[in-house]
Order: C-alpha cells, then sequence, then structure tokens
C-alpha cells in the first residue's frame, strides 16, 4: 500500500510540473486561439535567468531562501518580457493575415533561436540551481516526499488561483475572458484585443519562467530542460484540454501518475508509452480533451 | 644572370625550407558542448597541452603539429560529417578523439577507408576496437588508449560481488547504446560469478523521476546499484536515493567520475566506485608533472574529467612516436609503426611498450584500471593499497 501511496505522491509532483507548463499554453490558446510553441524554451530562460540571479543574490551574502524570493520579481519581468516579444516578433502578424499556419512555423523558430541564444550564454551543461528548501525529504506516514515538490504543488496551485482571481476581479483580467469569449464582440464593445493578446503572451511566459524556477531545483537547468518538459506539457494540454485551466492540471496530474506508475508495475522501459496511448485515446474520442468544451468552427 | 641565378636560388631554399616546416595535421574530434562535453573538453585541452610540449621541444621530424578542432556534439550524424571533412578536405594524417560510442562506430569507418590511423581516446563500446578485424578487412586502423566495456563491467561485477560480497545487484542503465551495451556487458559479467540480477531497469536521457526505478530495485531486495548510464542521470538517481530514504552503494562505470554528478549529486553522491584508468594524484613523476602542467594552462584546480585529460594527452604521444617511427606521414606506415612501436612511450596513464600488436589494438588492459571513489566532490582512490608504491605504474600484461 505505502508502496502505491509513494508512486502516486512522486507522480503528482511530476504530473503537477507537467500541468503548470501546460497551463501557459492554456493563456495564450483562451484569447487568440494560437500557442506559443516555444513554452518549453521560455520554461529554460526564466530558469537560467533565476539561477545568474540568485548566484548573483547569493553572492550578495544572502541565505539561499531570501535570494530565492528576491530573484522572483526578476524572473516573472524577464518571463513577461519575452512573453511580449515572441507576441510581436511571431504571433502579431499571423493573427493580422488569419495566417493558419504562420504563427506555429514563428513560434518554433523563436523558440529554436532562444535555445541557441541560451546555449552560447550559459552552455550545454545540466546546472544545479540552489535550493531555497532543505533537501532531506519529509516522511509522511511512510510516504517520502521532498520539500521542494511540496513547494512545486503550492507554487503551481497559488499561481492559477492568482490568475483565475485576476481574471474574474479586475478589468484587464474581465478584459481578458471577454477576449477568449468573443473576440470580435470583445473588440466592437471597445477593448484593444490586440493588446489583450500581448498581454496574455506576456501572463503565458511569465507563468512559464515562474514554472521554471520552481522545478529548477528538483529536475537540473540547462538549455534543453525546456524540449522533454514542453513536449509532455503540450500532451497533457491535449488530454485536459486546451480551454480550461483545470483540464490541464487534472491532466498532468493524470500523466505524470501515469509514468510512475507503469514505471514500477509494468516495465520502466514502457514509462511514456500509457500517456501516449492515453493522448490518442482522447484525440480520437474526445477531440477537444477531457475538461475541454467542444467548439464548432463555423467556415 | 649571376643574380638571376642565385635568386632562384634563394627562391628554391625557400620553398625547401617552406616544405620541411609544412605542419602535420592531426584531426580532434569530440562532444565540446552538451552533456558530455566535461569528458569532451578535458580530453581535448590534454591533446592540446601534449602538442604544445611537443611542438615546443621541436616538433615531429622536425615538423610543427596542427591540429584540426571539430565539435562533433556527440551527434552520430555531425560525428560522420566531421570524419568525411577531416579525411577529404583537411586531409589529416591521423585523427585523435571520440568520447561517445556511438558517434566513433558511426564516424571511425571513413578514416578506415582512407587508412587514416585513428585513436578512441576515450570511448569505450567493446565493439570499437573490432569493427573492421581480419578477415574482411586487410588492415584495422582503430587503436584505442581507453578501459572498453569488457574491462569495465567485468571490474565492476568482481568489486560488487568478490570483493565487497553483494549478492542482490540491481542494474540501473540508461536507454541509449551506451547504457544498454553497458547492460549487457554487466549482465553477462555477473553471470561468471553466478549472480542474476534482483532487477534491470531502464530511463531516459533527461528523466528527473526515479522512483519507480528504484522502487522496483527497492523491493526486490537490491543490496547495491550498480549503474550505465551519464552524469546528469546519475545525480538523479543518488538524489532520488536520498528522497526515499534508501541508501545502498553505487558502483557503476568510470562516468561516475563525471563532474556533472559529482557537483549536482553533492554529498548524495558520495562514495559512490567506479574504475579510473588515472586519478589526479601525483602517484609518479610523469603524472606529478602532467597535472602541474594541466593546472597551469587551464588555471584550475580539478581537472573536469581527468581520466579523458590523461588519455587525450597519451594518444599524442603515442601517435608522435608513431609517426617518428615510420618516418613520415604515410597513413599505412604509421599504422605498421604503432603495431610494432619500439620506443617506449611513458604516459600519464600507463608506460606503453609494445602497446599494439596486428591483432590487438587496446592499450589497456585488466590490470591497469584501479577502483576510484567520490569523496567530497573529488575522485580518490577507493583501496589505496591497489596504487600503493611501485604499484602506481601499472603496465599492459604481455599475453
Amino acid at each position: 500500500m505505502s508502496i502505491l501511496m509513494q508512486l502516486v505522491v512522486s507522480g503528482m509532483a511530476v504530473g503537477m510540473i507537467y500541468g503548470v507548463i501546460a497551463f501557459g499554453y492554456q493563456l495564450t490558446f483562451a484569447t487568440s486561439k494560437t500557442l506559443n510553441f516555444g513554452q518549453g524554451e521560455a520554461l529554460m530562460l526564466g530558469a537560467l535567468v533565476g539561477l545568474t540571479a540568485i548566484n548573483f543574490l547569493i553572492g550578495q551574502s544572502l541565505g539561499t531562501f531570501w535570494a530565492y524570493l528576491l530573484m522572483l520579481p526578476i524572473v516573472l519581468a524577464f518571463g513577461a518580457l519575452q512573453g511580449t516579444v515572441v507576441e510581436w516578433l511571431g504571433v502579431r502578424q499571423a493573427i493580422k493575415t488569419k495566417s493558419e499556419a504562420g504563427w506555429i512555423m514563428a513560434t518554433i523558430a523563436l523558440g529554436i533561436i532562444f535555445k541557441n541564444v541560451a546555449e552560447n550564454v550559459w552552455g550545454r551543461d545540466a546546472l544545479k540551481f540552489p535550493s531555497p528548501l532543505p533537501e532531506a525529504s519529509l516522511s509522511f506516514w511512510g510516504i517520502r516526499i521532498q520539500p521542494m515538490e511540496i513547494a512545486i504543488v503550492i507554487g503551481a496551485v497559488g499561481m492559477m488561483l492568482a490568475v483565475e482571481f485576476f481574471n474574474r476581479r479586475t478589468i484587464l483580467g474581465k478584459a481578458v475572458v471577454a477576449t477568449a469569449n468573443d473576440r470580435d464582440a470583445a473588440g466592437l464593445m471597445g477593448i484593444d484585443t490586440a493588446k489583450v493578446i500581448t498581454f496574455s503572451y506576456a501572463l503565458s511566459s511569465m507563468t512559464a519562467a515562474f514554472a521554471g524556477v520552481l522545478v529548477a531545483p528538483v529536475t537540473l537547468t540547462g538549455a534543453t530542460m525546456g524540449a522533454v518538459l514542453g513536449l509532455k506539457a503540450f500532451a497533457v494540454a491535449i488530454i485536459g484540454g486546451l480551454s480550461s485551466g483545470l483540464g490541464v492540471v487534472v491532466g498532468g496530474l493524470i500523466l505524470g501518475v501515469t509514468e510512475t506508475l507503469t514505471g514500477y508495475y509494468i516495465s520502466t522501459g514502457y514509462k511514456d508509452v500509457p500517456g501516449l496511448v492515453l493522448l490518442l485515446l482522447v484525440l480520437s474520442l474526445r477531440p477537444s480533451g477531457l475538461f475541454g468544451k467542444a467548439t464548432i468552427k463555423k467556415v | 644572370m649571376k643574380l638571376k641565378l642565385a635568386m632562384t636560388a634563394v627562391a628554391v631554399f625557400l620553398s625547401g625550407a617552406a616544405f620541411a616546416a609544412d605542419p602535420i595535421k592531426i584531426g580532434l574530434s569530440g562532444p565540446f558542448t552538451g552533456g558530455s562535453s566535461s569528458m569532451g573538453v578535458s580530453m581535448r585541452d590534454g591533446v592540446k597541452l601534449a602538442v604544445d610540449e611537443i611542438n615546443k621541444a621541436g616538433g615531429v621530424l622536425g615538423r610543427q603539429i596542427s591540429l584540426v578542432e571539430r565539435d562533433d556534439e556527440a551527434k552520430n550524424e555531425l560525428g560522420v560529417q566531421i570524419a568525411q571533412e577531416l579525411v577529404n578536405k583537411e586531409s589529416v594524417v591521423a585523427s585523435v578523439g571520440f568520447i561517445n560510442t556511438g558517434v566513433a562506430l558511426a564516424a571511425q569507418r571513413f578514416f578506415q577507408e582512407a587508412e587514416i590511423p585513428v585513436f578512441n581516446n576515450v570511448a569505450t563500446g567493446s565493439v570499437i576496437a573490432k569493427q573492421f578485424v581480419a578477415p574482411e578487412h586487410k588492415a584495422n586502423y582503430i587503436f584505442r588508449n581507453a578501459a572498453n566495456d569488457t574491462i569495465q563491467s567485468a571490474m565492476i561485477a568482481d568489486e560488487a560481488v568478490k570483493r565487497q560480497g553483494f549478492k542482490k545487484p540491481a542494474i540501473l542503465a540508461d536507454s541509449t547504446n551506451y547504457g544498454q551495451l553497458g547492460k549487457t556487458d554487466l549482465t553477462a559479467a555477473l553471470a561468471k560469478s553466478g549472480i542474476t540480477p534482483v532487477a534491470t531497469e531502464k530511463f531516459n536521457i533527461g528523466d528527473t523521476d526515479m522512483t519507480s526505478q528504484l522502487l522496483k530495485a527497492k523491493e526486490a531486495g537490491a543490496d547495491v546499484i550498480l549503474t550505465y548510464a551519464i552524469g546528469p542521470e546519475l545525480a538523479q538517481i543518488a538524489n532520488g536515493m536520498a528522497k526515499l530514504g534508501w541508501k545502498v552503494p553505487m558502483i557503476g562505470s568510470w562516468t561516475l567520475s563525471m563532474a556533472s554528478f559529482i557537483d549536482t549529486a553533492g554529498p548524495n553522491g558520495d562514495g559512490a566506485m567506479m574504475p579510473q584508468t588515472f586519478i589526479q594524484m601525483p602517484t609518479t613523476p610523469k603524472r606529478k608533472a602532467f597535472i602541474e602542467a594541466y593546472q597551469k594552462a587551464y588555471n584550475v584546480d580539478r581537472i573536469p574529467s581527468p581520466v579523458s585529460a590523461a588519455q587525450g594527452y597519451d594518444s599524442i604521444y603515442l601517435l608522435a612516436a608513431a609517426i617518428k617511427q615510420a618516418g613520415g606521414t604515410d597513413g599505412r606506415k604509421i599504422r605498421e609503426a604503432l603495431e610494432n612501436l619500439n620506443e617506449k612511450v611513458e604516459g600519464v596513464v600507463t608506460t606503453y611498450d609494445k602497446p599494439f600488436t596486428a591483432t590487438d589494438h587496446e592499450a589497456i588492459t585488466d590490470n591497469i584500471p584501479v577502483f576510484g571513489l567520490v569523496k567530497g566532490g573529488r575522485v580518490v582512490p577507493a583501496h589505496p593499497e591497489d596504487i600503493a608504491g611501485d604499484k602506481a605504474l601499472r603496465v599492459k600484461s604481455k599475453s
């Protein structure tokens, strides 16, 4: 029993990481029906900028914990800036000309550029990210978990609640929701939808950058860390449904837990298979995802 | 008329001088960026150190050595491209390098076909030096001065089973060529002592959670973990064990000495053991000189991968000795010289006394490597008595 629980808990920690990244896909898809395929790279850049910042702050004789907290605003600001750049360079023109595929190519291209830049600035080795919390694991009824894994879950849930609160309670948030519901109608009501879309990209990369520094102490940091995580998160977004914030979290948990359970009960060699089978099943039975709203596209 | 003659003479003399000073081009390839770069860069720096020393002492046959450096990024296809470039465009006399078994197997055939000797100074796949042997091939141009996986897996099995008395090993290997071939070698080596691993688990490059693999090993009652993988994932294993509150010894291939393992695993990695051809300790005068020269040239205290640096350094001295003996840069003659090297080459790893024959292209035999142990961020000898006194210098056994 305790083995099963241990596997589920570890799987949830991994799944939450996927969920946080997938959340960023959902943010831009809601407003603009476009995705940033460089989401994994946004995460990687956030983590590396965070690494430089935290090492600098630790160098200023701050404790790791305070350095980590002080580093967060820097990383969030950087993420927002990076998202804005992606929208300006890659997405705006494609939306204007109603191009179906332009933004796909553009965001992939930007992702590759970001990765190459990171390789030149930070090198290609996996680097250790200082952990703000003790690394020794805690034990609850025989189930062991690292403090940082708990922090990931709390951080991820907190971030999603913050975004949700922002959407419901603030005027800018309401503009975002309106644009998500019906871009044309929102435009007619006097909402500058282009700005809202830019903003959603900034917010999306900001969450990715935050996810980056959240997971970095557990996963190691490096120019290639975005590739695997970004791809898994994309699968999660499809499973959960791109139009639902709750969906991507549940999708993440499902994928994370299936991975660890398969690894233990079937074979570690087939760890990735059930997740992908699930992805195919969802695509063929419920293309809008487990929690997605079915959309009818009028042509 | 006289003046013209004099000028012609001068011109002839100058062109002659230019010919004599023509550098000897040697290829140097390896991953200088990416996950295996700590090995690649140390190897490259060791090679450059040896080349600088030789050039300062007047070069080989009165000619300077010049290196043609290429980064293969540990990618097979890039390795193939580089091999073709080195052979066809740069016309190198010989080539050294290869960290990754996959890259070596894919790329070295171009050197073989062009009859240009190539030195594997780090890659360990058992099959590498036997890829082109008689009778299918007239002559083998592939040489190696690294401890291959057959030697390493036998050493790991002996250390775990015979020396330390573990009965229930679990094997954890990554899904690359390196990990899976190593796993096969390791299983075979254990079978010789009548031991079957209680669990054999696999993971991918980039995996961050090892809970499933470790729990399976733990539930199977494993008393030691044997590894075949590279730095970052090995660190995840060590950290994962700490997370599960389960600690059994880790013994594995030489990659447990990678800086990326030692640094990211931190205290969790202490005690990990691996075969090493060279440990950064001044146990012989040659080693002392090498360590000091390396530290001075690259301004570091700890060599990122001492084994790679030492083997890279030695590969150049072996090659230089062979070129000297061949009296020229003809690939066939250099190969023949390597297979019957008259000069005893005093290297960092060992003293090479006729290291190769026509049928044996492995300079390192199973008596040369010793076990290293991670301790406080460094690799130290696991059994100091193994390298005490005159046992510090271990030379190839004559068959």
